[in-house]
């Protein structure tokens, strides 16, 4: 294995089993993620990515949902052979997240300073006065104006951007070499997005950490991310570096997903949208999923799901047109 | 009132709906016997635009500037606390209940959120036909006509008519909204972040649906919205709003290749453009909206602002025209300003 390689996932699928059937909401994904790298998981409502990252934590909904098969290798080792309180400690301290409502990741009868001071106060034993002087420090990481003030307020004491700030200080408080952040900044505005971005990236440089980001905004993906991986419904369709992605996609999802962004930078006439919707997860068709709103599908695409095809140095797509065996 | 004079010469059409100095302001009380009012948030401050018929007007701003309560207002949701609002060029104010009961018919919404905006307990076909038998006098075969002619335009199939809400996705829904308020054929829709709470794939759909039927129908849309690559796509002129303020104004391409308000620059440049490696400059403001009830002083942006000079504290800055259709508030631009 190589040195630089913090994650590899292969072939994970977590299926729920409701009374209806079975819902394989991740099927077959396996990506791998090096030290310090930022990779973006993009896809729409449904696609997965979150049922992914959940299942990379161990927190899949149970019962109903359950991890049927694959291997996740963090730092060497498998954490599906991890037992609950040994993954405790590894989502404490190895990896953490950061999600997308700050209102409801915090506890709203806690201070701020008592939520920072809590992630220490399970280890050693520290003096309250180094717990609170590391409170106070990392309020200052995340650059919250007068932090021995901000110790002692509430959640509902801040705005939307500061309670962000203080959930991600919560995220660096044990230095993790992961951090997954779930559509970290949908509930804020863009001014404070952007601010809150620069930050991440910051404590990035900082602390070495890979970040995973779940998201459906391509901005983000373009602004922060060193690789992305497409999903639809349950599986990465592509995976390759930013640019790469971007200025040659190969999957005719990830084509039409980018033609139906509308531009910042020039006046468009009209957007190109994908026709139908993404198919029901209980009742995938047998070939390839994206099929039934593909433009480019044809007779094999309907019978056999694509196999992952290597079309540049780290780009990978499942699609049958990039078959040139026959 | 430059700015609406001006608007009446350079658009082709008549504006069918205007706002002069428009303003909102809700009283904060405190007691519960004895109410005292202790304050006054400022949501809308004196906002002037007009829509012309056949085009798109957009809003733009933070959470917090007002642009909400601007559509709440045209929509006489809320009531002004100043300011006229005038309708084919008639005040507003001055309708007699029939003319009011019209000016409904004529005025519709699309709101963000689907999952809230229809009823779950109606079947799509009731919840499009609602608003025909409150206006129109029809019988049930020309309601079912109506009814199934408006989906069919929305693109959704008849059938779809006799099952409820929770049987449809996201896109869907927000195309049953569309239809619901397409059914009195309105002259004026209020879109009140149409596609914030839809996916990527489907947002496109839905605001191809919007251009389409203003083409066909010579609608006028009044667009609230946040992101502004969808504001870009959509409208044809674009006001920024600031602490309930409109601190710039012009048209679409206008705004976006040659902003002049730090806060529109500020706030362009902090929309992620949806590719790497386009190289842009990056203004990152310190800081957050400051609350309407006290807003700062002088320019309400200059705590924030990185141009920030002299008369920003004390003096207000007035609308000034800068070039044909772009106006901006801002004391970088006034006469005998830097």
């Amino acid at each position: 294995m190589n040195h630089d390689v913090l994650l590899e996932v292969e072939d994970l699928r977590t299926h729920f089993f409701t009374r209806t059937g079975v819902v394989k909401a991740v099927d077959g994904v396996s990506f791998t993620l090096d030290r310090g790298e930022t990779l973006g998981i993009v896809g729409e409502s449904g696609s997965g990515k979150s049922m992914t990252a959940l299942s990379l934590m161990r927190l899949v909904p149970e019962p109903g949902g359950r991890i049927v098969s694959g291997r996740i290798m963090f730092d060497g080792e498998d954490l599906l052979l991890k037992d609950s309180s040994e993954m405790s400690v590894i989502r404490g301290r190895e990896i953490c997240m950061i999600l997308q409502d700050p209102m409801t990741s915090l506890n709203p009868v806690l201070s701020i300073g008592n939520q920072l001071m809590e992630t220490y106060r399970s280890d050693e034993r520290h003096s309250s006065r180094d717990l609170w002087e590391r409170g106070v420090d990392l309020l200052r990481k995340v650059r919250i104006p007068a932090p021995e003030i901000r110790m002692r307020a509430f959640p509902h004491q801040m705005s939307g951007g500061m309670r962000q700030r203080v959930v991600g200080a919560i995220a660096i408080s044990r230095m993790p070499s992961l951090i997954i952040a779930d559509e970290p900044t949908t509930s804020l505005d863009a001014t404070i997005q952007l601010q809150y971005l620069r930050l991440l990236k910051d404590i990035q440089k900082e602390t070495g950490a890979a970040i995973i980001f779940i998201t459906h905004d391509f901005g983000i993906v373009a602004r922060m991310c060193d690789r992305v991986a497409v999903m639809y419904a349950g599986r990465i369709v592509e995976n390759a570096d930013v640019s790469e992605l971007f200025y040659n996609p190969q999957h005719p999802y990830t084509e039409a997903l980018l033609g139906s962004v509308p531009d910042l930078e020039q006046d468009v006439e009209w957007l190109t949208s994908i026709a139908g919707q993404p198919p029901n997860l209980d009742d995938m068709p047998p070939g390839c999923s994206f099929e039934p709103r593909c433009p480019y599908a044809f007779g094999r695409c309907v019978e056999e799901y694509p196999r992952e095809f290597l079309v540049a140095q780290r780009h990978r797509a499942s699609c049958w047109r990039l078959d040139d065996t026959g | 009132m430059t700015q609406v004079e001006r608007h009446e010469e350079s658009a082709a059409a008549e504006p069918l709906i205007v706002a002069e100095n428009v303003k909102k302001h809700f009283s904060v009380t405190r007691g519960l016997v004895f109410r005292q009012t202790v304050g006054q948030v400022r949501a809308v401050d004196g906002v002037s635009f007009s829509v012309p018929q056949g085009q798109t007007y957009s809003l733009v701003g933070e959470s917090g500037c007002g642009k909400t309560t601007t559509a709440k207002v045209v929509l006489l949701v809320e009531s002004l606390t100043s300011g006229t609002l005038r309708f084919e060029g008639r005040d507003v104010s001055a309708f007699t209940p029939d003319q009011l009961t019209e000016y409904r018919a004529s005025v519709q919404a699309v709101f963000q959120d689907p999952w809230s905006s229809l009823n779950p307990r109606l079947k799509v076909e009731s919840i499009i036909a609602e608003p025909l038998t409150a206006h129109r006098r029809l019988t049930k075969a020309e309601l079912r006509e109506q009814v199934l002619s408006l989906l069919e335009e929305v693109g959704l199939h008849p059938s779809h008519a006799y099952r409820y809400p929770h049987e449809f996705s996201g896109g869907q829904r927000q195309r049953i909204a569309i239809a619901r308020a397409l059914a009195l054929r309105p002259k004026l829709i209020v879109l009140d972040e149409p596609v914030s709470a839809l996916d990527v794939s489907i947002r496109a759909q839905i605001m191809n649906l919007l251009k389409q039927l203003q083409i066909e129908y010579n609608l006028s849309y009044l667009l609230i919205a946040h992101q502004l690559a969808t504001v870009r796509y959509m409208s044809h002129k674009i006001g920024v709003m600031y602490l309930g303020k409109i601190v710039e104004e012009a048209d679409s391409h206008d705004l976006f290749d040659n902003p002049r308000h730090p806060y529109t620059r500020a706030l362009i440049s902090a929309s992620l453009s949806s590719r790497p490696g386009v190289e842009r400059e990056e203004i990152v403001l310190t800081g957050e909206v400051p609350s309407p009830i006290d807003p700062p002083s002088g320019c309400a942006f200059h705590p924030r602002c990185p141009s920030v000079f002299e008369p920003c504290a004390d003096e207000t800055p007035v609308i000034e025209s800068i070039a044909e259709g772009h106006i901006v508030s801002c004391h970088l631009y006034q006469q005998g300003g830097r």
